[in-house]
């Protein structure tokens, strides 16, 4: 019924097929897998050595470090938001649903560039609460509490949005059979709910870490820029890059590189398994 | 134990899904719900379940008014109509899950743990399926599994939505006769919904019959079927005729036919109801009360026959069923007109049945 | 089928904490924002918002927009057709990939885009010898958004195109149609909502885009200065009024559009149906 074809009715004269498959492989080579195959040429078109010591330098470790600082709090804090939104959206009803779902999803419509903004404006030194936070001397902009503020904007409704569908198609029976059979509300989740969304979970928390990892308009606005201090990857990357330093720049960005193919890999794996999982469902 | 269901109401928004339902299931009965689809049926078997709360009414569990009890203390077992079984789990583990979920102290060991699983996995006959998970099983073995799953807590009541809604007609009839062998074996008080009037009458003590969020009638299968109280119980517990006639100093008179009727109100304009089964086709009319008809139609269903008639006097089309042995010692064509003779007549309204003569 | 608060637990914390955490990361930092460009007046506000510089960087950024959007909207109609309908070796990396612009940082995908599309860049040079400039003008922000909007088009409309029912072609062609007759008759009206909705999703994008911009824009006042970049530069000189100023404007733009986008969702699950 999908994509096989099944006779001859529905396709095209090959000469057509060619063509139209070489069009939509060329756009995608220039848009596509030239800039990545550029990325990595670039890293290390000076050698092994000049890229390992692009990656080693002390300014190029301590990003390293704050990106996953930064992911390892702005990941768990949306998973737990993401899990608790779904468990209320997905299991019960009640008035205002549609708009809770629309402003969940607001943080993706916002510029990244406006997203750091409204801190700088809530908590910079001009800000809402700047006089009272210089006052006790807490400095949250131009340093890592910013960084991480904005990141957890940027990357809000990831999670959320994998699972609150998920949970809604899988419906409630189960938890009530749980219930009934007298599991408390911690079993149920623990036991049943948990399992059931396992691979939708993970699939939010790869797209959510990978945005983490990579958000650069947002945290650029609210980091400052202080080498060694608050400089993320990504804005490590500009760095080296308006300096002209060119093979520094490409070899920190492999890195990012990397990480969105092993994003990619793994986002392919996930959405197999929700595949069948669902196909499962959906044959009994 | 025993259920007593008084005045129970509940809507959902502007629909009135029930509207003051009233009855009692006594200590060990097995009673059928059995009405159409969006009858309130599936919602009366979910409050009994304490998963949906009552707008008025309440629910007496044994003498005691259980309706604000949480569905989690009832001690009510329930199937789901799609079974709900954990598919993460194996066979094994959905039926421990009871188990394994109570507190500490009354959790019993791993050993009594799993005599207790095997036990029931032998009374639904499926104990080679343990290490199988649920989407592995068939329809039949999963509405088992989810059987056994709700007996491991030790229910005081059993309550299964839509049973065998989901499987194909002949695990069907097993399973339903299966069923009624367990409950004789358990003597579990049960419920069950259902939409299909011959499992209903087949497997219950007694039949509920609901329509439009009301009880249309209680009782024994026989009872229900023999003596329905309205006209939709009629209808929807078998096929119908309908003869439009009027009832005149004694007599029913359905186009020419003069049928003695001893009920003294006279009618204008009755309907009569009689059941294919329940018309004898004869060559001649052996009296007043025969309706003449050419058969227009007829199809061997197994053993019995049904003949498609129209009516000479052209009023309409005319069902009759016929066993196999009478259908062959009459040997009926097609195009060959005979006479009806109904049996049994039902009106409605005058509360008047009578047997032709 | 009939919900009940009762059964399952935990609706009130799970509510609560969703919105006490929805309010403290989003609503009440994006309202601060709308309340402080209210300091500004409505005479200050409407001046920031339409001064010359400004007025081009919306020109720039809405019509370099636009037209990426466009180019996402054919491109990814044929590559989404390709994908789906055509079988070709490596099929399964390339789908996989689509989603590059996703995963990949947007200051990666800028530098890269940049370097590529230099006169002297692998792709650059090609257009260079035809006297097209690229990077440093207009013509790089079209390039860098059509870019980050690639994969919109492309995932919206490959479900729709799996799921379409080989009995509508078969009865088109059944009826004498011819192959361009079918599509244009029958398969593309199905397309069309999940079409506009990629659209707008990809301009949606596009408009609020910065990282993957900036590197090959060039940033010329007047030319190539888009408008978030014109946010930060207000910043970057203590402007807040007028950095805030821009910031709602924008955010007027973004929140209309996901009105819009929330309608065209609606429509093309409708016409799924």
């Amino acid at each position: 019924m999908s994509s096989t074809l099944t006779s001859h009715i529905r396709t095209e004269p090959t000469w057509i097929r060619i063509i139209l498959t070489m069009l939509a492989l060329l756009f995608l080579i220039g848009f596509l897998f030239m800039p990545l195959l550029l990325v990595f040429s670039q890293a290390l078109d000076k050698g092994l050595a000049a890229y390992f010591k692009a990656l080693l330098e002390p300014n190029a470790l301590a990003a390293i470090r704050l990106t996953l600082l930064t992911a390892a709090i702005a990941v768990p804090a949306n998973l737990l938001f993401g899990i608790s939104a779904a468990w209320c959206i997905a299991k019960f009803e009640f008035p205002g649903k549609s708009l809770l779902l629309t402003l969940i999803d607001l943080p993706f419509s916002v510029s990244p560039v406006v997203s750091g903004l409204i801190y700088v404006l809530l908590f910079g030194a001009q800000g809402w609460f700047g006089p009272w936070l210089q006052e006790h001397d807490i400095k949250l902009i131009f340093a890592v509490p910013g960084i991480v503020l904005a990141t957890v904007f940027i990357t809000f409704p990831f999670v959320a949005r994998e699972l609150i569908p998920l949970m809604q198609a899988q419906g409630s029976e189960e938890e009530e059979a749980a219930i009934m059979l007298g599991a408390s509300g911690w079993q149920t989740f623990w036991r049943v709910t948990l399992p059931n969304v396992r691979w939708g979970l993970l699939y939010g928390v790869v797209l959510c870490n990978a945005r983490a990892m990579g958000e650069f308009g947002a945290v650029s606005v609210v980091s400052g820029h202080i080498r060694g201090l608050t400089n993320t990857i990504p804005l490590h990357v500009e760095i080296l890059y308006n300096e002209y330093n060119s093979t520094a720049a490409f070899a920190v960005a492999s890195l990012l590189a990397l990480l969105a193919l092993i994003t990619l890999a793994a986002k392919s794996l996930l959405e197999w398994q929700l595949h069948r999982q669902a196909q499962s469902r959906a044959n009994d | 134990m025993s259920i007593e269901i008084k005045q129970i109401e509940k809507s959902f928004g502007r629909f009135k899904a029930l509207k003051s339902i009233d009855f009692a299931v006594e200590s060990g009965e097995l009673i059928a719900l059995l009405g159409p689809s969006g009858c309130g049926k599936t919602t009366l078997l979910r409050i009994i379940a304490g998963l949906e709360t009552p707008d008025k009414g309440c629910i007496l569990f044994h003498g005691e008014d259980a309706t604000d009890r949480h569905v989690r203390d009832r001690n009510v077992g329930f199937v789901f109509q799609h079974y709900a079984l954990f598919r993460h789990m194996t066979v094994f583990e959905n039926i421990a899950f009871g188990l394994r979920v109570r507190p500490r102290s009354q959790r019993p060991p791993e050993a009594a743990l799993r005599r207790k699983v095997h036990d029931l996995l032998n009374l639904v006959q499926l104990d080679w399926l343990a290490d199988r998970y649920p989407p592995q099983l068939s329809g039949g073995q999963r509405q088992r599994i989810a059987l056994a799953r709700a007996l491991a807590i030790e229910p005081k009541v059993l309550l299964l939505d839509e049973p065998f809604g989901a499987l194909d007609a002949r695990v069907r009839k097993d399973l339903r006769r299966w069923l009624r062998r367990l409950h004789d074996e358990l003597h579990v008080t049960s419920v069950f919904v259902t939409h299909d009037q011959e499992e209903a009458l087949e497997v219950a003590d007694r039949v509920v019959v609901l329509n439009e969020g009301r009880i249309e009638q209680i009782g024994t299968p026989e009872s229900v079927y023999d003596h329905p109280a309205s006209p939709f119980v009629y209808q929807f517990l078998g096929d119908v005729n309908l003869f439009h006639g009027r009832v005149h100093e004694g007599e029913a008179q359905i186009g020419d036919a003069r049928i003695i009727w001893p009920e003294q109100s006279p009618q204008d304009s009755a309907v009569f109801y009689v059941r294919p089964h329940e018309i004898d086709i004869t060559r001649t009319a052996e009296s007043t009360a025969a309706i003449a008809a050419c058969i227009s139609d007829i199809r061997t269903l197994g053993a019995t026959v049904r003949i498609e008639l129209e009516r000479s006097d052209g009023q309409g089309l005319v069902e009759a069923e016929l066993a196999r042995d009478q259908f062959s010692t009459l040997a009926l064509t097609k195009g060959e007109v005979v006479y009806l003779q109904p049996r049994r007549l039902k009106l409605f309204s005058t509360v008047a049945e009578t047997t032709g003569q | 089928m009939f919900r009940n608060t009762r059964v399952l637990p935990g609706f009130a914390p799970t509510l609560g904490f969703t919105l006490l955490y929805l309010s403290l990361i989003v609503l009440i930092p994006l309202s601060a924002t709308v309340v402080k460009s209210a300091g500004l007046g409505l005479e200050g506000f409407w001046q920031v918002i339409t001064s010359p510089r400004v007025m081009a960087s919306y020109r720039l950024t809405f019509g370099a927009s636009l037209l990426a959007a466009s180019i996402n909207a054919v491109f990814g109609l044929l590559v989404a057709w390709v994908l789906v309908r055509y079988p070709f070796p490596g099929k399964r990396v390339v789908d996989a990939l689509v989603d590059l612009p996703f995963a990949l940082p947007t200051s990666v995908a800028g530098i890269a885009l940049s370097s590529l599309y230099a006169d002297q860049g692998w792709m650059g040079a090609g257009f260079a010898a035809l006297g097209i400039k690229i990077t440093y003008t207009p013509l790089g922000v079209v390039v860098a958004l059509t870019f980050i909007g690639l994969p919109f088009v492309v995932r919206t409309l490959q479900p729709v195109l799996e799921d379409f029912e080989a009995e509508l072609e078969e009865a088109a062609a059944s009826l004498g149609a011819s192959r361009w007759q079918t599509f244009w008759w029958v398969i593309f009206p199905t397309l069309l909502p999940g079409l506009l909705t990629g659209f707008a999703l990809a301009f949606a994008r596009a408009v609020g885009e910065y990282g993957s911009v900036i590197f090959i824009a060039g940033n010329i006042p007047m030319v190539s200065e888009i408008t978030p970049l014109l946010i930060i530069t207000r910043l970057e000189e203590y402007d807040y009024a007028g950095a805030t100023a821009l910031a709602v404007s924008m955010l007027v733009v973004s929140f209309s559009l996901l009105l819009i986008i929330n309608g065209l969702q609606r429509w093309s699950q409708l016409s799924r149906l």
